[in-house]
């Protein structure tokens, strides 16, 4: 069963796994299954966790039907070329017992003969994707016209926002692909399929209401707000939390990581969220200005100067071509600054599409 | 007697039904075999036309379809053009053989692609010698008119090592002229029912062009329009060249000469871009 993204060149891991008894048990009490690409973010504890907290199929969805949100998953890795997440979120539906010519089919053809608020939410998930907040828009209009409610509405906002973060996580350092594409063809996995099919079902589960336990004052504080109630809520806040007390990139390095996403994705939103704590950092206005004009500013230091260009490849990439740059950067980064980066621009990226829609910017 | 009848009746009845199972189990196989080989081509079709088009664009028609009697699809967008001509081509293509000028031809449209790739744009079309690029046509880019000027100073340093590379084989020096202009217009897929392509258009185009030519006259290899100058990093080196009368346009076009980029962003020469407060930057 060749997946539908082998061709998409992909070089090799930029960092090494290093296993983690703790975090790998909580991965696999959460999924049920080892998920051994977890070892490749050991060194930031806080990604590691979030790739495995801000999965849409654990526990987090209340109100978006979960098959929805699962074709979400699987067309937004397509469209940002993740061959990681892309062949992941296939072996995922192949071990719920999805047939392999009704993947192909789904891979295919996948606006012919869909559900009119499926072909909605997917059309959403492309072109959010594809163009952006400013250009999803009209399909942010279509998903109210396809009969989503508004949770139901932020629930697909979030699905998306994950994927990006997960496909930019598991894209920028290429962690290795072929084992999961080459998985459904294996004999042992095919083996014990009806097992793995009644695991996943085990450890997928729906969301319950949840209330925010404290008010969230960090950027993106509305954000979460706007999920008061939600799980969601919850574990984005707790992942935001833990990666602004994060210690490898300074507060200032992350901020201006985010900055520069907001502005090359035109999230009007996220910019006034910045701004203000930008503030707090001791970066004026005028300064700001230049940095997100130019990516570039005497006050930068030499980490600032090389990352805030950085950030703006993870928007729109070609895969190959974001790895090698990133792979530019091993030199002159700790591994967990690396892995750090990877993060703080993965979750920027997520994040930043959530909030222009969620927040009626887009 | 009828017992060992209905035995063998059984075994013939279990061996016809495995045989039918057995050929249903082949058709099976064949379908999914020929299913993946229809992927495979779609997949290879998709590769070969990504060479053609953008491979968003492609995706998108492979994704979506396009119907055949739809109206134009495309959108306004902000954007930044860039054109490239090889100085002396048709003098050039009196002088050479066919297959040599192709090969000089081809290396040259490798170095400009490439150096255009590189900084985030994306070639439009080849117009015989000339290349037309644009830079936030498909998706948004804040920071098209830097990555723009960064792209035309990397094909000057990649043609002058190709130039070098052709000197060392005993065959001609080629050399390019740039423009650079950024404004609005039309980007998508452009053309009439039976083809199209996927192309921006709109004023900063011609005038990219225009400017292009413009280099011959002023003796340098990359023009600005002025437009696109106050986008600019200060970090450039600009020369102002005289205002020329230009066909199309009313007023003289203002250019200037990009002779490269400052190690120091503050002593740049050239005019420069106000600073403005990033209220205006979040538009």
């Amino acid at each position: 069963m060749p997946s539908a993204l082998e061709h998409v060149a992909w070089e090799t891991c930029l960092v090494d796994p290093q296993p983690d008894r703790a975090l790998e048990a909580y991965a696999r009490r959460k999924t049920g299954i080892p998920v051994r690409s977890i070892r490749y973010f050991t060194p930031v504890p806080w990604l590691a966790r979030a790739l495995i907290d801000l999965h849409p199929e654990y526990g987090l969805l209340m109100h978006l039907d979960q098959n929805i949100a699962d074709l979400l998953t699987l067309i937004v890795s397509r469209e940002n070329s993740c061959r990681f997440c892309y062949a992941a979120q296939r072996a995922l539906l192949w071990g719920q017992g999805m047939s392999e010519a009704h993947i192909q089919r789904l891979e295919q053809e996948l606006s012919a003969g869909l559900a009119p608020r499926t072909a909605a939410a997917i059309a959403f998930g492309r072109t959010q994707s594809r163009g952006g907040p400013a250009t999803a828009r009209n399909a942010c209009e279509a998903l109210r016209g396809a009969g989503f409610g508004e949770d139901e509405m932020k629930e697909i906002a979030f699905t998306v926002a994950a994927t990006d973060f997960s496909n930019r996580a598991h894209t920028i350092p290429a962690i290795p692909a072929r084992p999961l594409e080459r998985m459904p063809d294996q004999f042992l996995p095919r083996l014990l399929r009806p097992i793995i099919n009644r695991i996943i079902e085990r450890h997928r589960s729906r969301g319950q209401s949840a209330p925010l336990k404290r008010a969230p004052s960090h950027p993106y504080a509305r954000l979460i707000e706007r999920y008061a109630g939600s799980p969601i809520a919850s574990a984005l806040g707790q992942t935001i939390e833990e990666m602004w007390a994060s210690p490898h990139l300074t507060r200032r390095c992350k901020l201006l990581i985010f900055a520069v996403i907001a502005r090359g994705l035109g999230c009007e939103a996220c910019a006034l969220e910045i701004r203000k704590a930008m503030g707090a950092e001791g970066l004026n206005e005028p300064t700001l200005a230049c940095i997100l004009t130019h990516l570039d500013a005497p006050e930068l230091d030499e980490i600032e100067r090389l990352l805030v260009r950085f950030a703006r490849e993870t928007i729109w990439f070609d895969p190959a071509a974001l790895q090698r740059r990133a792979r530019s950067l091993r030199d002159r980064l700790s591994v967990p600054q690396l892995i750090e980066v990877i993060g703080v621009t993965s979750l920027a990226n997520g994040l930043c599409r959530m909030d222009a829609m969620v927040m009626g910017h887009s | 007697m009828t017992l060992t009848l209905a035995m063998g009746a059984t075994i013939v009845f279990a061996a016809v039904l495995a045989a039918a199972l057995y050929r249903q189990w082949q058709r099976g196989r064949n379908l999914r075999r020929q299913l993946q080989a229809a992927a495979r081509d779609l997949e290879h079709l998709q590769n070969a036309c990504a060479r053609l088009a953008p491979a968003g664009v492609v995706q998108s028609l492979v994704a979506d379809g396009i119907q055949p009697d739809a109206g134009p699809t495309a959108e306004r967008k902000l954007a930044t053009a860039l054109f490239v001509d090889l100085v002396g081509f048709t003098a050039m293509s009196e002088r050479l053989e066919p297959e040599i000028l192709l090969r000089i031809i081809n290396g040259y449209y490798q170095c400009v692609s490439e150096a255009i790739d590189e900084h985030r744009g994306h070639v439009g079309s080849f117009v015989g010698d000339g290349i037309v690029a644009y830079f936030g046509a498909i998706q948004p880019n804040p920071w098209q008119c830097d990555d723009a000027v960064h792209a035309a100073l990397a094909i000057r340093a990649s043609i002058r090592a190709y130039s070098a590379e052709l000197a060392r084989e005993g065959l001609p020096p080629i050399a390019v002229g740039i423009g650079i202009d950024r404004g609005p217009g039309l980007a998508g897929l452009l053309g009439s029912h039976a083809r199209r392509e996927y192309a921006f258009i709109g004023r900063s185009v011609n005038l990219a062009a225009r400017l292009q030519a413009l280099t011959r006259v002023h003796g340098v290899d990359i023009l600005v329009s002025e437009a696109l100058r106050t986008e600019l990093d200060p970090g450039f080196i600009l020369t102002p060249m005289p205002p020329v009368a230009v066909k199309g346009f009313v007023e003289p076009v203002v250019t200037y000469a990009v002779e490269g980029r400052s190690a120091h962003a503050e002593i740049a020469a050239g005019p420069r871009s106000p600073v403005r407060s990033s209220r205006d930057v979040f538009p």
